[in-house]
């Protein structure tokens, strides 16, 4: 029987990475760092995180087992966790992990992911002894073939050296973009974040959700990181994406153009966006949108 | 303090072609600094400036080095000197770390390594988490804010659900964020500088890749109307909201 393994540190996103790495084996093993068993996987090792102790202290011990089992096929949720885990688990290993954007075939094991920024879409075959998979979100179809849910519990002494001082949760909202039938982006072409409010006006009139490029998330801090579209962000499919202010870079762009389609307003004529775009306005977004909104 | 920051050269995206086969045309692309590898770069430089130290970049590939343009202006932002590591700039993650933990031995060795969230070619965002387990030192990503506290230093970690503040011990390596800090445009001065501060290289050996790349093609295009229109802003917002409501 083909045999899949995943390396977990949460429950929720464990049992939906269980049910993932079912699509790459007929059986799913997992390592559940402090999380756990997992009801979607058919056997999980649990080991007993500390308290305070960082999932990623447990990096070298998770490897040793990995390598003491035998598995050749390791998979890992792309959450900021999980995937210091998989390069260090693979570092371990003495292999490089692969962030797969979509599964070809399991024997051999091929996967694709994207280089450039989005502009090429690279098929790898792994030839690794070991390979660790990083699944990006829709990587694979779920399956939902019920785990046998067996518990095994292991030891694991973590490494020592970091020292957790606080964790600060994060408060707000927890958005599905992907659900989203349609969206307004907003980009660096907003002076100011009170500014936002004039694309907040327009998303009302449409019934459309608020989402940014990555500088407006990361860069200034003015819409939440899930909230930011593009190869390292989200990836939706709405009827309609807006992209206001937004320049249409390659990076940004691969998250948006499974649109049905794309409308623009730029003040730059000559700005990518509108390759991309099958209505665009050029003009100030300043004077664009509130007339906008009068004539929604 | 002694800080390495590392860099990559790779082909800026923008100049590269897509052939009608979808295969790329990467002849005419410029080398570049990856963005958020200048993230790196500047955060090190204020580490430096605040408790001492020298900056060293750091980067495995020596094909975008060949020119003086690309050498001057990763030097003009902050570095003392640029340590290049021949090697294939396509190499994978792993090959990257293991190339790279090499060389900072031959440096002999440092207090703290620095990268950026992810090169931008390949953006595994792997480089500094394999290249932390194989020097065997503490390792953060998704680095937002450090700060240097004796033989330590304390970071603000972002994740999904919230932030962790974290001691970390040194020598560290550690993972930024694209957020961490504003790179510095550098001016005439630093420019002039750069042209006197060393470069020189170091050979690492490279282990085998994990995958075979089977073919690299850009995606189907999707046909877009593209009608743009260009005016009155009254006018041009009554025609989007016309072509919005026939949706
Ligand atoms: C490895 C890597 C990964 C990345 N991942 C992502 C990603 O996932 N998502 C993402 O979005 N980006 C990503 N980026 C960044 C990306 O390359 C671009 O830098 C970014 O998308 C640009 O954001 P922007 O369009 O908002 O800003 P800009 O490129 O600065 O564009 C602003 C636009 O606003 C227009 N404008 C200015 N003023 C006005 C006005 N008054 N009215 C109308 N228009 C105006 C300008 O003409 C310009 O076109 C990534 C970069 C790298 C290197």
């Amino acid at each position: 029987m083909t045999e899949a393994w995943i390396v977990v540190h949460d429950l929720d996103g464990g049992n939906a990475l269980a049910r993932s790495a079912r699509a790459l084996a007929e059986r799913v093993v997992a390592v559940s760092v402090g999380a756990g068993g997992l009801a979607d996987a058919d056997l999980t090792l649990t080991v007993d995180a500390a308290p305070g102790a960082l999932v990623e202290a447990y990096a070298q011990p998770v490897a040793a087992l990995l390598a003491a089992r035998g598995a050749t096929v390791v998979a890992f949720a792309g959450d900021v966790r999980s995937r210091l885990l998989a390069g260090q688990v693979a570092a371990h290993l003495g292999v490089g992990p692969t962030n797969v954007a979509g599964v070809v075939s399991t024997a051999p094991l091929v996967v694709t992911r994207l280089a450039y920024g989005g502009l090429a879409v690279a098929t790898d075959e792994i030839t690794a002894p070991v390979a660790v998979l990083v699944l990006e979100p829709g990587a694979v179809t779920p399956s939902d073939v019920a785990g046998q849910g067996a518990v095994e519990p292991v030891d694991a002494t973590p490494t020592a050296g970091l020292t957790l001082v606080e964790t600060r949760p994060k408060g707000g909202e927890q958005v599905d973009l992907t659900a989203a039938k349609r969206v307004v982006g907003v980009g660096r072409g907003f002076a100011a974040e009170a500014d936002l409010d004039l694309a907040r006006a327009v998303a009302n009139r449409l019934g459309a959700e608020l989402a940014c490029s990555r500088p407006i998330s990361e860069g200034v801090g003015w819409m939440p990181a899930e909230r930011y579209l593009g190869v390292s962000g989200a990836t939706i499919k709405p009827d309609v994406y807006l992209a206001i202010g937004i320049s249409g870079q390659i990076q940004h762009l691969v998250g948006v153009n499974h649109a049905k389609v794309i409308v623009a307003i730029n003040k730059d004529k000559n700005a990518p966006i509108f390759q991309q775009a099958d209505f665009g306005v050029v003009g100030d977004l300043y004077q664009v949108l509130p007339a906008l909104v009068d004539a929604l | 303090m002694r800080i390495v920051a590392c860099v990559k050269a790779a082909p800026e995206d923008s100049d590269i072609a897509v052939k009608p086969d979808r295969t790329l045309d990467l002849s005419r692309a410029q080398w570049k600094v990856g963005s958020y590898d200048l993230n790196a770069v500047e955060a090190a430089r204020q580490v430096a400036d605040q408790v001492g130290g020298e900056v060293i970049g750091l980067s495995v590939g020596s094909e975008g080095w060949s020119g003086s343009k690309l050498r001057k202006d990763v030097l003009s932002r902050g570095l003392d000197s640029l340590v290049v590591v021949p090697g294939d700039p396509d190499a994978d993650s792993f090959q990257t770390a293991s190339a790279l933990a090499a060389a900072v031995g031959e440096l002999g060795g440092c207090d703290l390594v620095l990268l950026g969230a992810g090169s931008s070619d390949r953006y595994a965002q792997q480089v500094g988490n394999q290249l932390g387990a194989l020097l065997g030192r503490p390792t953060l990503n998704q680095v937002d804010a450090i700060t240097v506290d004796g033989d330590h230093v304390r970071v603000e970690r972002l994740l999904e659900d919230g932030v962790q503040v974290v001691d970390v011990p040194l020598p560290a390596v550690l993972s930024l964020t694209s957020g961490i800090n504003t790179p510095r445009i550098a001016g005439m001065k630093d420019i002039l500088a750069a042209g006197k501060k060393p470069v020189s290289e170091v050979a690492a050996a490279m282990p085998g890749a994990s995958a075979r790349v089977a073919s690299l093609l850009a995606p189907e295009q999707v046909d877009r109307g593209r009608v743009v229109v260009e005016g009155d802003p009254a006018e041009t917002a009554q025609q989007l909201a016309q072509f919005l409501t026939t949706l």
